[in-house]
């Protein structure tokens, strides 16, 4: 069943005199559950096509829906809603909040999202129980993506976006957050939505979508994806 | 290129920069203005006084001073210049309520004038020197005719001319009136010649009297007839009487001058420095509350001016940062950078100095022009605007102090390789706070959590804020409190005191049997003002006579002190005398013989310092002491005229003068409330843009996340409410503190007890708030346009 639906989405920015599309006359489906990269060079139009997926963007043209509800004419309160309830986000800089604990950060989002899960059981989940009262910044990098995984998960949402998730990190640590990533999905059942540059991590997705010049080149259903272990990096 | 680069970099901290300006220029106005103010007072004051020779020693002597003791004073070594002077309230004649005081100095060298319009002065002048200001608030020109009534006879004459006097800058009946008003009175001077013919007349109108009683009818009797009776030298022995007063130009010390006055006449003579003159000592009193006034709340704006620029710097030289190491990267050496990034202090130093030195001026003129604030109360022909020096120094080293911020600022930023400082400025590490450890913690809302680690994150920006805040509150506490202070006086003056209807002056040689005559057929309390010596100082001797209740005397509590026969009452600035129960010993002006009573209670006497008692006490004591002053429910105009009486005064009309300067007070309560308010929205508005800079990339995480709008000002605001909160529980208590310090810096002339009414600090503390959440709104406003794609970008 589609969770996502782009139609003839267009994002197109001004920049002095000219028209820039960052994305031109995009269209595809998403079914829910399913290991999605989106792949390409820099510049190519991925990050902006998450960036409108997760409502921090409207489309100068076209229709998004998600979940059956289009999202591409909410209001930015709606929109607020949305990304409450709808999407977690992980980022390459993982953007926790410098101010709050390990699991301040993760507890914090039981604000805004009604069926949030236990902060506590998130951060035991992705393995940094022992951290719980530290601050970001006495982290690791992988350790303060992990926590940004699990604060993503806790708002409990259809859909993971991430935006480059093993960007900043080491190969290794890349490789332990992408499994991470995974575990987690499979067990909570959402679509994870991967933006990356990276040709290995498409290697393990269900539906690799190749996106250049703001396009859609390809869309490829893997039948049988590659585990982390599998994978060369 | 690089000054190119400092005008766009200027450009884009836009609002640091134009909110560095605003303070420095806040700063060094109000304290330009503040201290321009009491200079401008000492430098135009001292140069009228100079230009009218106004008295340095002013000698009193009820029995008058003949020439001959005029040739004695004027002879001893150290005084330069003498004249036998008089000055005396006259009511003028056909019309309603209005007086004048009446100068004449014999030797027109010392107590003199400056005409603005008419003839200049002349010994054989029969006419009269009218004050302009009085003229014109009456319609008086050059060529009209004046008539006064001088002890019961009409002296009469042409308005010769237009003047200005330094005797009378401060143009008021008496001390009790606070502010001049020229509608009722002014002063005029006439010559000796002019004086001496009014007292001949005068004798004649005796001579003519004693030569009725007799019985020789009417028609024979006429001035060549009268003038038989008296010679010119009984002419002379009456002027010696009239001649009430010496005035001198001296450097002598007072005490010396004493002496020295004392072995020529034979007798102790009241000497009173200019310092104790109504006109000079309020002169000066307005000089030294400007420089108290001057050396606070001025200075408490250029020290948060100065403090901002500190914090804001540091902060824009951090942000800077990455442009630093590039600089530095593409070989620019650190004396061209530094150079570069110091001219940035220098800039908005110079640039803050200079509007603040016209805003200075500004406000100095406000209150220090002809139609100023002063204008009301100083008559004096020039008004210029005076610097006092040791402000130069402060100019300069507030640019050069502005500069160093930068430049300590940037070299910081300096320090280490190209790529040490290519790297971006990472902010503190968090560390638990102390609250941390209390269980409330956990309870706590994440919102409460987030601001408090950020208060405590940024400890030099929320102490900024918290200062801010505490300065504001402190300026509009001090300035309405100064207002409720002054009408809790003048209320006290109006309900608590003052009984009367009209307050009935008594010319300084009544004979006290006559006086007490008056009293009685006028009716109402009476009171003896006289100086006397205690333990060295001047004080008042004020004798009582209030069964009426038309003068009270009142404690502390404001209530009645139904005075005792048993001993003396001290004013509450004299408490440290004598305990009650003491003894006090005083000796009279003009007289060796000292007295020695019991203080049995203390008074607030608001006016004067002074040591009260009643008529019985006196006499038992055996004071032999005048009426000064009679006080009446009866109005004026049902008080019939005698010689007696030197004028009247209505309470209400007294009381209005008061509200002139009520008025004054309030332009400047306006002035302090409207710069508390400016200086707040600047002071949090900087920093609320500073913290909103600097939490950006967390306020587009919480909106990621799918926090609204609104949720995310709320907790913008409350960042700054709670801060708020803070600085009122400070300031509060801060601003009654700085008021009341300013209050016992000014009480040398009146007794004013600190007052603050509940709406002083209802307004005080709404309109703190007011602010806070203002700029609270405008920057959470801010919020709504953050990019949260942009701010998420790059590492942290």
């Amino acid at each position: 069943m589609a969770i996502v639906q782009f139609e003839n989405v267009t994002k197109a920015y001004i920049s002095g005199d000219h028209e820039l599309k960052a994305l031109n006359d995009v269209s595809f489906t998403l079914d829910e559950g399913k290991f999605v990269v989106i792949l390409g060079p820099s510049g190519a139009g991925k990050s902006t096509l998450l960036n409108m997926l997760g409502g921090l963007d409207s489309p100068s043209e076209g229709t998004i829906t998600v979940g059956g509800r289009d999202i591409s004419t909410l209001s930015d309160n709606e929109l607020a809603d949305y990304r409450a309830a709808t999407v977690g986000f992980v980022f390459q800089f993982y953007n926790l909040i410098p101010t709050l604990t390990v699991y301040e950060n993760v507890e914090l989002v039981s604000e805004i999202s009604k069926d949030a899960l236990d902060a506590k059981q998130m951060v035991a989940e992705v393995g940094l129980s022992d951290h719980l009262h530290n601050f970001p910044s006495e982290l690791s990098g992988g350790e303060q993506q992990r926590i940004s995984i699990a604060r993503a998960l806790a708002k409990n949402p259809k859909i993971l976006l991430c935006d480059e998730p093993t960007g900043a990190l080491d190969s290794e640590t890349g490789v332990m957050v992408l499994k991470l990533l995974l575990r987690m999905a499979q067990n909570y059942g959402k679509t994870i939505v991967i933006v990356t540059h990276n040709q290995s991590i498409a290697k393990m997705a269900d539906v690799v979508i190749r996106v250049k010049n703001g396009k859609i080149r390809s869309i490829e259903e893997q039948a049988d994806p590659m585990s982390a272990d599998e994978v060369e990096w | 290129m690089l000054i190119r680069k400092l005008f766009r970099t200027a450009w884009s901290y836009k609002a640091q920069f134009i909110s560095m300006i605003i303070m420095i220029t806040l700063g060094m106005g109000i304290f330009l203005g503040f201290n321009m103010e009491w200079r401008t007072i000492e430098v135009d004051t001292g140069n009228f006084f100079r230009d009218t020779n106004y008295a340095d020693y002013r000698l009193y002597s009820e029995k008058g001073f003949t020439s001959d003791d005029l040739q004695k004073i004027a002879a001893i070594d150290g005084v330069d210049k003498a004249t036998r002077y008089l000055t005396v309230n006259l009511d003028i004649k056909g019309e309603k309520n209005k007086a004048l005081a009446l100068d004449v100095s014999e030797d027109f060298n010392v107590s003199t004038f400056l005409v603005t319009d008419g003839a200049g002065y002349d010994a054989n002048s029969d006419g009269f020197w009218l004050s302009d200001k009085f003229a014109a608030a009456n319609d008086y020109t050059v060529g009209d005719t004046l008539t006064l009534e001088f002890q019961g006879v009409a002296l009469s004459g042409d308005i010769v001319g237009l003047i200005k006097s330094g005797e009378h800058m401060i143009c008021v009946a008496d001390k009790n009136q606070l502010m001049p008003d020229y509608n009722t009175f002014g002063f005029a001077y006439i010559t000796p010649k002019k004086l001496k013919s009014a007292v001949e007349a005068k004798m004649k109108d005796t001579a003519a009297e004693e030569l009725k009683k007799t019985g020789i009818p009417d028609e024979f009797i006429d001035d060549s007839l009268s003038k038989l009776l008296f010679t010119d030298k009984d002419i002379d022995k009456v002027l010696d009487q009239v001649y009430a007063q010496i005035n001198l130009i001296s450097d002598m010390e007072k005490g010396a001058l004493e002496d020295a006055v004392k072995e020529r006449l034979g007798r102790t003579i009241m000497v009173t420095p200019k310092d104790d003159h109504v006109v000079y000592q309020e002169a000066m009193g307005e000089a030294e509350e400007g420089k108290t006034m001057g050396s606070v709340l001025p200075v408490l704006f250029l020290a948060i001016a100065i403090l901002t620029m500190v914090t804001t710097m540091h902060r824009i030289a951090t942000k800077e940062k990455l442009q630093i190491g590039t600089l530095k990267a593409l070989g620019f050496k650190n004396r061209r950078i530094l150079r570069h990034y110091t001219s940035y202090g220098l800039f908005i130093g110079l640039v803050g100095t200079g509007i603040g030195a016209l805003l200075g001026l500004g406000i100095c003129k406000l209150v220090m022009s002809k139609n100023g604030m002063m204008g009301t109360y100083f008559d004096m022909p020039d008004w210029s605007a005076a610097v006092p020096t040791f402000c130069y120094p402060v100019m300069a080293g507030t640019v050069i102090l502005l500069t160093l911020i930068s430049f300590l600022s940037v070299r910081q930023q300096l320090k280490g390789t190209a790529a040490d400082a290519l790297r971006p400025y990472s902010p503190k590490k968090m560390r638990k706070m102390l609250l941390e450890r209390f269980p409330f913690w956990d309870k706590m809302k994440f919102g409460t959590k987030w601001n408090l680690r950020d208060l405590s994150r940024h400890k030099s920006r929320s102490a900024m804020t918290l200062f801010g805040i505490v300065g504001c509150m402190i300026l509009m506490v001090g300035g309405l409190g100064m207002r409720d202070t002054m009408a809790g006086f003048l209320d006290l003056l109006d309900s608590d005191i003052s009984n009367y209807t009209t307050k009935v002056n008594l010319v300084d040689n009544a004979e006290k049997k006559d006086a007490l005559k008056l009293a009685d057929e006028i009716g109402g309390d009476w009171e003896s003002l006289s100086g006397i010596s205690l333990d060295g100082d001047t004080v008042s001797l004020d004798v009582i006579h209030n069964p009426n209740n038309m003068l009270n005397v009142i404690d502390e509590d404001k209530k009645r002190i139904e005075l005792s026969d048993e001993g003396v009452y001290l004013c509450l600035r004299l408490k440290d005398k004598a305990k009650i129960g003491d003894t006090i010993t005083f000796s009279r002006y003009g007289s060796s013989d000292t007295y020695t009573a019991k203080v049995i209670g203390y008074n607030r006497a608001i006016m004067t310092e002074s040591v009260t008692m009643t008529d019985t006490f006196a006499d038992k004591l055996g004071i032999d002491y005048t009426l000064t002053a009679i006080y009446t429910d009866k109005s004026a105009d049902e008080i019939s005229s005698s010689e007696l009486i030197a004028g009247k005064q209505d309470k209400a009309q007294l009381m209005e003068t008061f509200n002139s300067f009520v008025q004054i007070m309030d332009s400047m309560v306006v002035i302090l409330v409207v710069a508390a308010v400016i200086l707040g929205i600047v002071v949090l508005y900087n920093l609320g843009i500073m913290s909103y800079v600097e939490r950006s990339r967390e306020l587009a995480t919480l909106k990621v996340l799918g926090f609204r709008n609104r949720s995310i000002g709320r907790l913008l605001i409350s960042q700054n409410i709670w801060l708020t909160v803070i600085g009122v529980i400070i300031g509060l208590p801060a601003g009654v503190g700085v008021l009341q310090w300013l209050l016992a810096a000014l009480a040398g002339e009146y007794e004013m007890k600190l007052m603050l009414g509940g709406l002083t600090y209802a307004v005080s503390i709404l309109l703190t708030f007011g602010v806070s959440l203002l700029v609270g709104l405008m920057v959470a406003r801010k919020n709504k346009k953050i990019d949260m794609v942009e701010a998420l970008k790059g590492a942290e």
